[in-house]
Parts: structure tokens; sequence; C-alpha cells
């Protein structure tokens, strides 16, 4: 990068001429520039470690404590033997990451087919842009209230459509199953995360060169073959990049679940966030919540580590095609 | 031409948009009716569409019901703002210097900054806990923007920086020659040119603010004159009973001004992401 | 040895305490809801006038978050003085050292219900000074008992119950009886009410053992299996209060609920309250709930605020909560020994269903961690609903686990 630079300016320097005086300057600036950099960066950095890292490193502490309302005392590795002892948990691992796995492809994929309509030249667009933004915009919570109703089995506009046109002959209550409750759990996880991923994969599509299309056109390439061949390598790292925020979003999930089913019933909807809330705040026990917390950081960063080597593979066999 | 429908395909397209965004827009269809029904009709099944007794009574009573609703939904956005604000100004300086300068460490405290991405304010509330009583700032508004700005200062870091290395080097360069100083280019030439690039960043920022501040609020929080609107909701809910109608009528004209502000704002994001940012 | 340490503490600071006292001090009281500030305002007011120079400060929250916060406070160091709790916490607090305990007369004492200071006693000592109590009753509507044939008559045994429900079921389509099942407090309030009416216990008080697994449970939770076919769609989708909905909507022929559902039921729906139909093992018992106000250590003036929730939980203070036009509550104290004349529950058929069953109630196990003792008694009650296990695997897994939050 620096040696680009180096290039503009000699070519600059050729057109304006820079004085000895200006050259020395610049020169000064460039060997300044770490430290003026670091200088810039150190208000976030600060910030971050005052109000992330150090939290991050009293969940480490804690986590090795009974710490609880009454006080704390150190006991070693106890909570995490108990933590990978238990069946409960290592169930709500994987129903963790079946609930993220889920939950992503499903934003990712109505995304693309969302963007993909937004993006048609078809009159009222501007309109429907508007209209998808609202799950995006309103307080979660807020959300979850309404999907709260939605849900209901004998009062809710869902369960009274179904039961008049004839698919169900009586109330379902959709958040008593422990089935329907997890789906419709990422259902609304897929309805908050949805406008943003459209969002951004439509802004993607729109920066896609307009020649491409129509020299794929000329030659008589059909929608599907241009989509396939020319938008989804095109904005392929905005995908990637959505579904990197999704995954960590989704893992991190809090609210929705907490408001429609506090992760019942019996756990159906409990994922590693939920619990480690319950266990720390809900139930007051800090210590064991601590080690959870840590587990679930763990866990989040070697899966997108992995996620990313692997995303970068495919990009790259893309590119190659 | 390429961008002809034929008619079966355009009624196909209509269908697909119909069915998107009744997806996306069924819970507020629901929240609305909920409004809208008397609260003994809450609870009458089968469910009707409309019924005689539905009215806009609960958007009159719920001012008497829970008197600090304005000051809710006020403090939602004070809230907000207050967090975008203070996300901001640790961002942009940090954002350009990523944008702009190589330096030893660069990609691993970048990378650093990225991570702090993968925590949720949820498994970190214990301490947090503590480190607001510790500077004395649980139960204050702070309580609620110190936190919420930290988790979104990494976010609005990588999507500004992915802006700011789009708009080229030599204003910037032929500013230095002309002899200001670099906060005064950061300040006079790269901050305007970067308008549509904040904007972008600064309504994510917004929005994530706006849509997150409900645990927060219950867990640092208990002062009601402070406590944003998803939290403020919570008084409908009563010793016996919840005032349903009340609630989602309440929810309804609380989140109305900022939803018609970024309603209009959503083309010039589409806009503002399309000319730069995010495309690596 | 721990809780001798903390009893001397206690009592250590309570000396030091009363000495300052004597200076102005201000109490803060933290209570919940919204129903019966002014009675409070007025206690307040007549406890300034009687300790001058010392102040009250009032902080009224929401059902939903009140206990929460001062348990955060006091987790945090910075107590409330007198707070609002569910009796069934106390343990909790009191084993982490959080409240004092309470000095409750001889004379105070005999003018409680009887099994009311059961729920606050732990370790030979008060824990809060009661404050609201409940009992429970078996509510029918009379409307759908018609519809299906009925008399309404209440069942007094399970088998006649659950013989009611079903025709209720068959011949109308409607919920026979209405069941909780969230992971609520009220979901194990329900079982309870069955339990207590099967001679059955969760902890034995007085030896601190899990007495779960025993007959009476069993037949409890497959009495439980038994009515989930008669009754609403999706019962671990609901806690009380949506049953109530129900009810209200003509869709619940039967449910349990407290005093004060009376006043929530809908104009019009023709009711009637009875007691909680007897088990094969037992006789028709009820579960008995307390909240209190309890002292909290460490605020500088635990005596004060001693005096101050005394007041609040004795005499026309307590009464003016109680009657039906405060909260409707099932009396905590024999007002008609106290020279209350003709008490609003006397004579008064309504409430003899909810003062009855007391002497054969059972209070809300006390557990040191009674949310952790809650979840397990909720997804032991989920999975005979949901028929995830067998009532004899369910109980004898949920006994086990008790045994480390008792």
């Amino acid at each position: 990068m620096t040696h680009a630079s180096g290039d503009t300016l000699a070519l600059q320097g050729e057109s304006r001429g820079p004085s000895q005086k200006q050259q020395a300057r610049l020169n000064g600036l460039m060997r300044s520039q770490a430290t003026f950099a670091w200088a810039l960066i150190a208000p976030a950095a600060l910030y971050l470690m005052l109000v992330v890292a150090w939290p991050l490193v009293e969940t480490i502490r804690l986590s090795f404590t009974n710490a609880n309302i009454g006080g704390e005392a150190y006991i070693g590795t106890a909570n995490y033997e108990k933590l990978f002892s238990s069946r409960k948990f290592s169930q709500t691992i994987s129903r963790t990451f079946y609930w993220m796995f889920l939950s992503v492809s499903l934003k990712i994929v109505l995304g693309l087919i969302g963007a993909t309509l937004l993006n048609a030249a078809i009159p009222g667009r501007a309109l429907f842009r508007m209209l998808v933004m609202p799950p995006w915009i309103v307080p979660v919570a807020i959300g979850c209230f309404g999907w709260l109703w939605l849900y209901n089995g004998h009062f809710g506009i869902i369960s009274g459509v179904l039961q008049y046109v004839g698919i169900l002959d009586g109330p379902f209550e959709f958040l008593a199953y422990k089935n329907s409750a997890f789906y419709s759990a990422v259902i609304t996880d897929v309805w908050v995360g949805l406008p943003m991923v459209t969002i951004f994969l439509l802004a993607a599509m729109q920066g896609v060169p307009r020649d491409l299309y129509e020299a794929a056109y000329v030659d008589g390439a059909s929608r599907w073959y241009r989509f396939r061949r020319i938008t989804i390598p095109q904005i392929l790292p905005v995908i990637i990049t959505m579904s990197i925020l999704s995954i960590i979003w989704t893992f991190n999930s809090f609210e929705i679940i907490w408001i429609l089913t506090e992760g019942g019933p019996r756990s159906a909807t409990t994922t590693l966030i939920i619990d480690t809330y319950k266990m720390a705040i809900a139930n007051y026990k800090f210590g064991q919540g601590a080690a959870r917390a840590v587990v679930v950081v763990t866990l989040l960063s070697v899966f997108s580590l992995v996620y990313l080597f692997a995303l970068h593979q495919i990009k790259k066999r893309f590119e190659a095609v | 031409m390429m961008d002809h429908y034929s008619l079966p395909h355009k009624i196909f397209l209509y269908v697909c948009v119909a069915l998107f965004l009744g997806f996306i827009l069924l819970p507020f269809f629901e929240m609305f009716m909920t409004s809208l029904r008397p609260l003994e009709h809450l609870f009458r099944s089968p469910y009707q569409f409309w019924s005689d007794d539905f009215s806009f009574k609960a958007y009159a009573q719920m001012w008497v019901t829970v008197p600090m609703l304005p000051r809710y939904i006020a403090n939602s956005m004070f809230i907000s703002l207050s967090v975008t604000a203070l996300a901001l100004t640790f961002i942009i300086p940090a954002a350009y210097a990523y944008a702009r300068f190589d330096f030893k460490g660069k990609t691993l405290s970048l990378g650093i900054f990225l991570a702090v991405n993968m925590f949720s304010g949820a498994v970190l509330l214990i301490p947090l806990y503590k480190l607001l009583r510790t500077y004395g700032m649980l139960n204050t508004y702070f309580a609620m923007i110190v936190p919420g700005a930290a988790f979104l200062v990494p976010m609005g870091i990588w999507l500004l920086k992915s802006y700011l290395e789009k708009i080229p080097r030599e204003l910037e360069e032929a500013a230095f020659m002309d002899g200001a100083s670099r906060l005064y280019t950061l300040r006079r030439v790269v901050l305007p040119l970067a308008v549509p690039g904040l904007m972008v960043v600064g309504v994510a920022v917004f929005l994530s603010a706006y849509a997150q501040q409900f645990l927060f609020a219950i867990t640092f929080n208990s002062v009601k004159e402070f406590m944003p609107l998803p939290a403020g909701i919570l008084e409908f809910i009563g010793f016996q009973s919840v005032k349903w109608n009340q609630m989602m009528a309440a929810s309804i004209i609380g989140i109305l001004p900022v939803l018609v502000i970024f309603l209009f704002l959503q083309r010039y994001l589409v806009a503002g992401l399309t000319a730069g940012a995010l495309k690596e | 040895m721990r809780n001798k340490l903390i009893l001397l503490a206690a009592a250590g600071a309570g000396a030091m305490l009363s000495a300052s006292a004597a200076q102005s001090a201000e109490l803060h009281f933290i209570r919940c809801g919204d129903n019966g500030l002014d009675q409070d305002r007025k206690v307040i007011a007549e406890f300034e006038v009687k300790y001058p120079g010392n102040t009250v400060n009032m902080e009224n929250l929401p059902w939903g978050t009140c206990q929460d916060k001062s348990l955060k406070l006091a987790a945090a160091g910075s107590p409330p003085s007198v707070s609002y709790m569910g009796s069934r916490t106390l343990k909790q607090l009191a084993d982490n050292n959080l409240v004092v305990p309470v000095k409750i007369s001889e004379e105070q004492q005999q003018s409680y219900q009887p099994g009311v200071l059961g729920t606050v006693s732990y370790r030979d000592q008060f824990w809060g000074f009661p404050r609201a109590f409940s009992t429970k009753g078996l509510f029918l509507n009379c409307d759908i008992f018609e519809e299906a044939g009925l008399a309404c008559e209440a069942p007094k045994t399970w088998d006649e119950m659950y013989e009611t429900a079903k025709i209720i079921k068959d011949k109308t389509g409607k919920a026979g009886v209405g069941l909780t099942g969230k992971d609520f407090d009220n979901t194990m309030h329900q079982f309870l009410n069955y339990l207590y009416s099967n001679g059955g216990q969760v902890i034995d008080p007085s030896t601190n053992e899990i007495t779960l697994n025993s007959k009476n449970t069993l037949e409890t939770l497959k009495f439980y299996g038994k009515l989930v076919d008669v009754s609403q769609d999706g019962p671990t989708a609901f806690e009380r209060t949506q049953v109530r909905d129900l009810f209200n909507d003509n869709k619940v022929g039967m449910y349990i609920d407290g005093p004060w559902a009376r006043s929530q039921h809908k104009e019009g729906i023709n009711t009637i309250a009875a007691a909680i139909p007897a088990g094969p093992s037992g006789v028709s018992g009820t579960l008995l709930i307390t909240d209190s106000l309890a002292v909290f250590k460490g605020s500088g003036h635990e005596d004060l605020a001693m005096e101050f929730a005394r007041m609040m939980t004795t005499g026309d203070s307590q009464y003016e909560l109680d009657r039906p036009e405060g909260w409707g509550l099932t009396p905590i104290l024999k007002y008609e020994e106290l020279g209350y004349e003709k008490p609003y529950y006397m004579d008064d058929p309504y409430w003899k269903v909810f003062i009855d069953p007391i002497p054969t109630g059972g209070p809300e196990p006390l557990f040191v961690d009674y949310k952790a003792m809650q979840t397990t008694i909720n997804s032991m009650i989920q999975g005979i609903i949901l028929k995830d296990d067998t009532a004899e695997n369910l109980v004898s897994i949920a006994a086990e686990e008790l045994e480390e939050f008792k």
C-alpha cells in the first residue's frame, strides 16, 4: 500500500513539482504515520478494553469461583467439570448450532430472494423497499410481543385462520410443543434479521456493473444463468460478510427466545445464551454462569475462524472457475 | 429488452413480493389488530377479523394507564442517539487509521476489534454490572449508553473503514503538501467526502442501538424516568392482567416517529451501501 | 459453624445499629404493583410521625421487576431497608446473610392464621413479616356445565373431576379443565395444590429431606397426565392468568385460582368456587403462599426498618390490603379475634372455600435455590404433559435433582 501511494506521489510530483520542503514534510509524515495511526485507534481501543476486555477477564476469573449473591470462593475447575459432564449442556450446544445453522441459512436464502425481488425493475419497487425495513427498525422486544400474539393458539391470527380454512380442527398453541416452539423461534429470528440481510444484498446487487449483464443478455443467457454466473460471484463477498454477521448475531440472539419461550418447554428452545443468562442472572449463580459464558465465547471464536477459512477456500475456487 | 418481463412473469414477481412483504409485515398487522380490540374482546375465540366494537380507544387510554409513556418514547430515541454519537467519536478516527495507514500490528489489532463483535452483552452482564457500579453509572442514562455503544464500535469501524478506502487519497495528500495538519485534513477533506458512508454507519449503529436497548435497560437501570420504550411498556403488565391492547397501541405509536424517518432514509442507506461500504 | 458465625454477626450488628437508629434515617422501601399505594402512604405518614426525623422513600416497581431489583441491590451491597419479597426466597436470603431475622412477639404470633408463619420460618427463626396470604380453590364455569348437561356441582375427588372434565370435553368440545404448564411459578403452585390434596410433600421442613419421590407424587403426576387429554390445547404455553382468559371466554370448565379471581371473572358468566378435589391418598388441601416484608441487612437502620415493616403488616394496614376492596386475599390474621367486628370473610360461603382448607394445606417448599427447585418441578410437570417420559422416571429424576438445591 505504501508502495502504491509512492507511485501516485511520483505521478503527482511530475505534474505539480513539489518543492524540496514539501517532499521532506511528506516523508516526515510517512515516518510518523504509525504513531498517528495508533493515536487515532487509542480511544476506541481503551474504551473497549474497559467495557469489553476487562469484563471478559473478570468473567474468566469468576468462572473459577462459586460466586453467587452471598459471596464467592475459588473452586478451581469445578464449574467446567460439572458443565462438561452434563448431558443437558452438550444437548444445548448441539441445539444452539442447529438453531444457528437453520436461522442463518434461511436468512441468506430468503435475503437473496428478497433482494432479487426488490432489485427487479417493476413498478412499486421504491415502496416495496421501504416496507421491508420495519423489523430492522423496531426494537426487537416490541416485535417479539407481536409474534407472541401470532403464535397464540386460541386468540392469534395464524391458528385462527388455519382453523377457519379447516387445516386445524381446534386451537393449536405454537409455543407449547417442543418442535413447534423451536421452529417458531427460528422463524421469528429470521424475521428480525432478514431486512438487514436483504438491504445489504440489494445494495451489493445494485453495485454489480450493468454491462456484465448486458453482455450476457446479448449472448442469450437466461435470467437464471445471469443470476448464477454473474450476480452470485459478484456479490459473494457481501454474502460472506452477511452470513458471518448473522452467525454471530443468531448465536447471541437473546431477547427473541427469552420473550417467546424463556427457553422452554423442557429446554426445547434453550440455546447457550439463554442457558448462560438463566444461570447467571435469573438464578444468581454467577460462577456457573461465567463458565458458560467462557464456553460460549470460545466456541463462537473457533467456529467463526473455521467458517471464515472454509469460505475463503470456496471463494478461491469460485474465482478460479 | 433485458428488463422487460412477460405478463405471467410479472404476476409471479408480484405474488412473490406480496408473500415476502406479508411475512415481514404480519406481526405489525397483528399488533395493530390487537390494539383495536377492547380488552374483553382480545380473549375471545374464534378469531374475528372485525367486529363492531373495535375502536381506537386504547390509543387514548394508554396515556392514562402509563403516564410516563411520552418520556419512554423520548428516552428510547435519546439513548440511541447518544449511543450513536458516542460510538461515532470512537469509530471515525479508528476507521480512518485502518483505512489509510500501514503500521505494525494493523491486521492483528483489527482482528481483535472484530473479535469483540462476537461478544454479546448478555454473556458479560455480571462484570458489566460491577463496572457500572464502580463508576456510579448504575441507574443513569450512562448505564444503557456506555455498554450499548461498546458492542457497536467494532462493526462501525469495519463498515466505515471499507467505505473510507474508496475515497481517493490524492486529495488528502494534496492537502498535506499544502501544509495542512493531519487532523485538519481528516476534518476538512476526508469527513465531508465520507458523508454517505458516515450516514450508513450512523444509521446501522442507531438502528442496532434502538433495537437492542431492552436487555441493558432491564439489567442496569431501574429508574422509571430513564427507561426506554421496550422496558417501559412492561408497565402495561399489571398484577392480575395485561392491558395488551394499550401495550400494542403504545408500541405502535412509540416506534412510529423512528419508523417513518427510517423508511425514508432507506433510499440513502441503499445508495450509501452501493456506493462503497462492504465491498472488500 | 458458618451459620453460628452469621447469627453472631447479625446479633452484633443489631446491637450497634439500635444505637444509631435514634438518629434520623431514610428508609428505602420497595413494593410491587400499583394496588394499595394510598394505604401504604398512610402508614408511612404514621410512621414518620411516630419516629420523627426519619423518612421513608417508597419505591413502587412493576410486579415483574420488583423482587429482582431488591436482590440485585442487596447483592451489590446497597440493600433496600425493607422490601416486598416472595416468602420462598427467604431461605436463600437468610443463607446468604442478606436479611436479618425479624422479631415477632408471642402475642403477634397468635394472631396469624395457622400455617402462615410456617412460610417464613427457617432455622427456628422468622425471616420476614408475612404480608400477603393466599389459598386456592377450584372455580367452575356453570354455563359450560349446563351446556354439557351437567349440574353445576363441584367434584369432590379426582376421579369425579376427571369424569366431569371428560363429559365436558366430549359433549362441548371445550376443555374440561384448565392446566398450567409454562415454566412459571404458578405452574408449580397449581401442581402443589393437587399434591397437597393427595398427602404429598416436596421437602420435609423439619428434617430438610427431599420427600418428593413418593407414591403420592406419582399418583398426582399420573393424574396430570390424564387431565392433559381433557384440558385446553398446549398447557405448556399457559400460566394461570392465561387459563383465566380462556375461562372467561367460556372455553374452560374448571380451573384453580385464588380468592381474587372472583373480581377478575367476566361479568355475566356463572361461576362457583369449591374446595380442591381430594386425591386417592389425601384430603382436600391447598397451597399456602405468602409474600413478606423482608428486612435487609446492611441498611444501617435494621431495627427501625423492622418497626416499619411491623407497622405495615399489622392492624388496619394489613386489613386494608386483605379485604376485597384491597387485594382481595385470604385473611392472613384472625381478624375476628383481634376485635374486628364481622370482618369481610365472616359467614361468607365464598371465603369459607378459601379458609377451611388452611389446616390441611402446605407451604411453598423452602429451598436455598428456589428458582432451580421451581425449574426442576416444572420440568417434571412439563415432562408428563408433553408425554416425554414415564411418571416414575420424571419423579425420580426430579427428586434426585432437588438434592442439590435444598
